[in-house]
């Protein structure tokens, strides 16, 4: 508050009272309110009057007079300008506030992604919630990070939560994105040295491997599975024995796809004395034992992960489990001379069923074969065993993921909607739409259960709506433009289908920015 | 000007409106749509037989629907102006139907009747002894309470503000409500919030210091009223809570005719679902300012829609005072324009400032069009820096950082509410915008 010095000649007589001590005015105030007050207190005999009577003018005078307080400190750094300009008005700008609102995941991805290829950037007025939305979402970031230009990196730097956006400047020398970057401009700039110069990159990502955090670690890692190659060996089997169980575990995935590597040449030994080629009457059949006892190098190859109390698996099949997981699955078919569907049925005939299945299964997870993918995925009692074919779908190539949907779609998949989308969801990866044919395909099914009002009942499905929408190719999109909608929606359904309209919008305005922008990038 | 969904929603008397309205912007609802220049209109299948009619008046925006919810604007209203800002190809009618034309008709009529009315009861004989007896008893009764007031405010400095107990506290709020039976209750309210002070915040004594001084010279000049001028008179009716009769500020108020540039609304809830809004405008032309102050009961919304940063032709009567800040509409003429941002330096809007607290230290807030302001965010107080000067500001954290997102830390134009301790920013616009007239680049969110 201003006139501090008057109101501290009145507070001390207003805290105690008047009565125990009269306002004396001994000493004159100074300014020009001060000479206003003396004259003031001089003129009223009542000492509490006097009081009010100068309280009274002190509060109009500070009232009157005051703007604000002095500043000496010099103002903080402004953002620096941008070098893409914002998203314009048009309609995309005006959907994006329910975009960051309301919208579904894949949209917020979506609409990143779009304004990335069109050269754009998030409008600023967006950029809080938008920063929001990366916090809580750690997939959204590498799609969140093109986007937030120097704005959103000058305004992530002022709050902790929003740390994580922080980092270089776009325009910065390579070596500074690396050097004072934010990870995911760090990951960027390690895949584009892999590219080009693999040995550099693995290079600076073991020089650096000590310093970084275990996620970190474990993110940088991971860019060395691009173009992997036997010169990677020696940092794989370093960090096969890192500290973090993440790091270790992509070691170990990475390993298993370098077969001459001595570390999975000890797997495969390890596992070729276990199975044994028998003759049984007039045939030879294959057979496999556990081991009896963890093998002496366990701990020195990452054999040596406790049994969890109530696993399914015993102690030996819990041992067998470990080795199998350390195992290419191509050396199964090499080494046995069997198809991967006829492995599975072999496996099912074993006492070690289990041990073996669920061993291929994490195998598989990491080095996506798409020939035991189709195995499992045909294999009812193994795939059964197993339970979840729509991540086995989703490690299928595109190409064999698509004609399995079309192949479902034909097959009745059409009655069970349902499942049949959250698998199409679980499969299409972030960034990509369906193909073409299938996006029609499902677009004319959507539009058929929508316009006969019988997707309201499906509860499993319609909430997987909007982000079934997402995953859309552009070509399909006018078959739901206007979304099929009817008078007597429930408030709750019609909530969502309010949703569906806004997302097809928006995926719309998405391919006219694209056209638009492309149209005004080459003359 | 076409509305966006975002300004749509904000006229929305409560969030579950605004849902509810979301879920009615489908064509599949409204078996007809149309629009003209003056009005937006539809039918509305609900749940009954008869599809409700449903139509805005553009020029407020103001609605009317047939169906029976009581809330203000419904959400049939809502949905149709939101539908519109989504798919306006829809509205394909431009004739519209009786139904339509009969009200939009009967709203210009009203407007004129009241017009009418009013200078009919201006012309009216009224039996003026009787309502100067009935003014002069009130004014006695006030001018009582004043000095009762204040010889409670002397015993309270007597005994000093340190021997504050909550028993003592309890005789401030006797007090309070003396001043109410008195027909005084705009002092009665001050006593109240100086009650609400006590020993909040570390500088609690200045404050309540502050009130009390300000409540001594209202009850000093309420005793020597007939010695001042008659607009000092017009405020201090107005400190005591004698609210002057609408018609009256109609008829004999000051009526300024300007291109109204809507510089912020401020929108609170008080007690008992009452909203209590503050819309500030700024005339193009006559570059004078505005202050429309008016209440909400549970969930029915205002009639008349002051959208920020739009710009409205309208005449508006003055309220009789020193500060010749409060207004109230008297007409609006069309559809809101674009804004005409006020181009002034920090100097001029403190020195209105300082001239109406001068004339009158009861106003609670001014309004303040800061230009270069730098926001600082950060720290305990986020703070504006304005030609070093540097105020704390009130305002929400998610509005806080929308505003700095889009200041960037570079100087901004930021229109707001004063209350002589902090400020409360509404509106903030770009100093240097392509066109003079750009829309708003940042805007308070409405609670």
């Amino acid at each position: 508050m201003s006139n501090a010095a008057h109101w501290a000649a009145l507070l001390p007589a207003a805290m105690v009272g008047t009565d125990r001590q009269p306002l004396a005015a001994t000493s004159p105030l100074p300014g020009p309110v001060g000479a206003l007050l003396n004259d003031t207190l001089a003129q009223t005999p009542d000492s509490a009057t006097a009081l009010l009577r100068a309280a009274g003018i002190v509060a109009t005078c500070s009232l009157a007079g005051g703007h604000g307080l002095h500043t000496g400190d010099a103002p903080p750094a402004a953002a620096a300008p941008d070098q893409r300009p914002p998203l314009h008005a048009g309609p995309l700008m005006a959907l994006l506030p329910w975009v960051v609102a309301e919208g579904p995941p894949r949209l917020h991805q979506a609409v990143f992604q779009g304004l990335d290829h069109a050269g754009l950037q998030l409008p600023p007025r967006f950029l809080p919630a938008a920063l929001e939305l990366g916090r809580r979402s750690v997939a959204l970031r590498p799609w969140l990070a093109p986007v937030l230009g120097e704005r959103g990196r000058w305004l992530a730097a002022q709050r902790d939560e929003w740390r994580y956006a922080t980092g270089a400047s776009d325009t910065a020398p390579p070596e500074t994105l690396w050097s004072e970057g934010n990870l995911e401009q760090r990951k960027a700039f390690l895949h584009a040295e892999r590219t080009h110069s693999p040995d550099a990159a693995r290079q600076r990502l073991s020089d650096t491997l000590a310093e970084l955090p275990a996620r970190e670690r474990a993110e940088l890692t991971a860019v060395l599975a691009q173009g992997l190659g036997p010169a990677d060996e020696p940092l794989l089997d370093r960090l096969r024995q890192d500290r973090s169980r993440e790091v270790r575990s992509a070691a170990l995935a990475m390993l298993l796809r370098l077969p001459d590597a001595a570390f999975t040449q000890r797997a495969c030994a390890r596992m070729a004395a276990l199975l044994k080629h028998e003759r049984v009457l007039l045939r030879k059949r294959w057979t496999i034992d556990a081991p009896t006892a963890l093998p002496a190098d366990a701990k020195a190859d990452q054999l040596d992960t406790p049994r969890p109390q109530h696993d399914a698996l015993g102690e030996r099949a819990w041992w067998l489990y470990q080795c199998v997981g350390q195992v290419p699955l191509a050396w199964w078919e090499q080494h046995m001379d069997v198809s991967p569907a006829d492995l599975l049925a072999w496996a099912q005939s074993t006492e070690w069923a289990r041990a073996l299945l669920r061993g291929w299964r994490d195998v598989l997870l990491s080095t996506a074969n798409p020939a035991w993918c189709h195995a499992f995925l045909q294999a009812p009692a193994a795939a059964r065993q197993l339970n979840d074919t729509d991540t086995l779908v989703a490690l299928l190539p595109r190409a064999d993921r698509e004609a399995w949907w079309q192949q479902q779609l034909q097959h009745g998949a059409a009655t069970h909607l349902g499942h049949f989308a959250s698998q199409m969801l679980t499969g299409c990866p972030a960034g990509e739409t369906l193909s073409q044919p299938l996006s029609l395909a499902l677009a004319r099914l959507l539009r058929e259960r929508a316009q006969h009002n019988t997707l309201a009942d499906d509860y499993g499905l319609r909430n997987l709506l909007s982000e079934l929408l997402c995953i859309l190719h552009p070509d399909a999109l006018h078959l739901l433009d206007p979304w099929p909608r009817h008078a007597d929606e429930t408030p709750s359904f019609a909530t969502i289908a309010h949703g569906l309209t806004q997302v097809i919008a928006t995926q719309r305005a998405l391919v006219h920015l694209s056209i638009h922008s492309s149209s005004t990038a080459t003359p | 000007m076409a509305l966006t969904l975002e300004a749509v929603a904000a006229l929305a008397p409560d969030d579950a409106s605004a849902k509810a309205a979301k879920g009615l912007t489908s064509a599949a609802k409204w078996p007809t749509l149309g629009a003209n220049d003056q009005a937006v209109w539809g039918e509305c299948q609900g749940s009954g037989s008869k599809p409700y009619q449903t139509q805005v008046d553009l020029s407020g925006p103001a609605f009317k629907c047939s169906c029976p919810s009581r809330k203000f604007p419904c959400k049939h209203g809502l949905a149709l102006l939101m539908l519109q800002a989504q798919s306006p190809t829809l509205f394909t009618a431009t004739e519209a139907p009786a139904w339509v034309a009969e009200w939009v008709a009967s709203r210009s009529e009203k407007a004129q009747k009241k017009e009418e009315r009013q200078a009919e009861k201006a012309a009216a004989p009224v039996d003026e002894q009787a309502q100067a007896r009935r003014e002069a008893q009130r004014w006695q009764r006030i001018e009582n309470a004043a000095e009762e007031l204040q010889r409670w405010l002397g015993d309270q400095m007597r005994q000093g503000l340190g021997a504050l107990t909550n028993e003592v506290l309890q005789t401030w709020h006797t007090m309070a409500a003396r001043m109410v039976d008195a027909q005084a209750p705009g002092l009665a309210q001050r006593v109240r919030a100086a009650t609400q002070g006590v020993r909040q915040g570390e500088d609690w004594p200045e404050r309540t210091l502050h009130r009390l001084g300000l409540l001594q010279l209202a009850c000093e000049a309420l005793q020597r009223r007939s010695s001042l001028s008659p607009e000092l008179q017009a405020e201090l009716r107005a400190v005591a809570g004698w609210p002057l009769d609408k018609a009256e500020v109609l008829a004999s108020g000051e009526q300024v005719e300007d291109a109204w540039t809507v510089l912020g609304c401020a929108q609170e809830e008080r007690d008992d679902k009452l909203i209590e809004r503050r819309v500030w405008l700024h005339g193009h032309r006559t570059g004078r300012r505005a202050w429309l102050w008016d209440h909400a009961f549970g969930g029915k919304g205002f009639e008349q829609a002051w959208i920020p940063g739009t710009c409205v032709n309208a005449t508006l009567a003055y309220f009789p005072g020193t500060t010749g800040l409060r207004a109230q509409p008297v007409n609006v003429h069309g559809a809101p324009t674009e804004p005409q941002w006020p181009q002034r330096t920090a100097a001029d809007e403190w020195g209105a400032m300082a001239r109406r607290a001068a004339a009158s230290p009861w106003v609670g807030w001014h309004p303040l069009v800061l230009p270069d302001a730098v926001l600082q965010p950060l720290g305990a107080q986020p703070g504006l820096r304005c030609a070093d000067r540097w105020l704390p500001l009130q305002m929400p954290g998610d509005d806080l950082w929308v505003l700095n997102a889009v200041s960037g830390g570079n100087p901004i134009t930021v229109a707001g509410e004063w209350d002589g301790q902090t400020f409360a920013p509404l509106t903030a616009w770009h100093p240097h915008p392509p066109q003079p007239s750009a829309a708003p680049a940042w805007q308070r969110s409405q609670a």
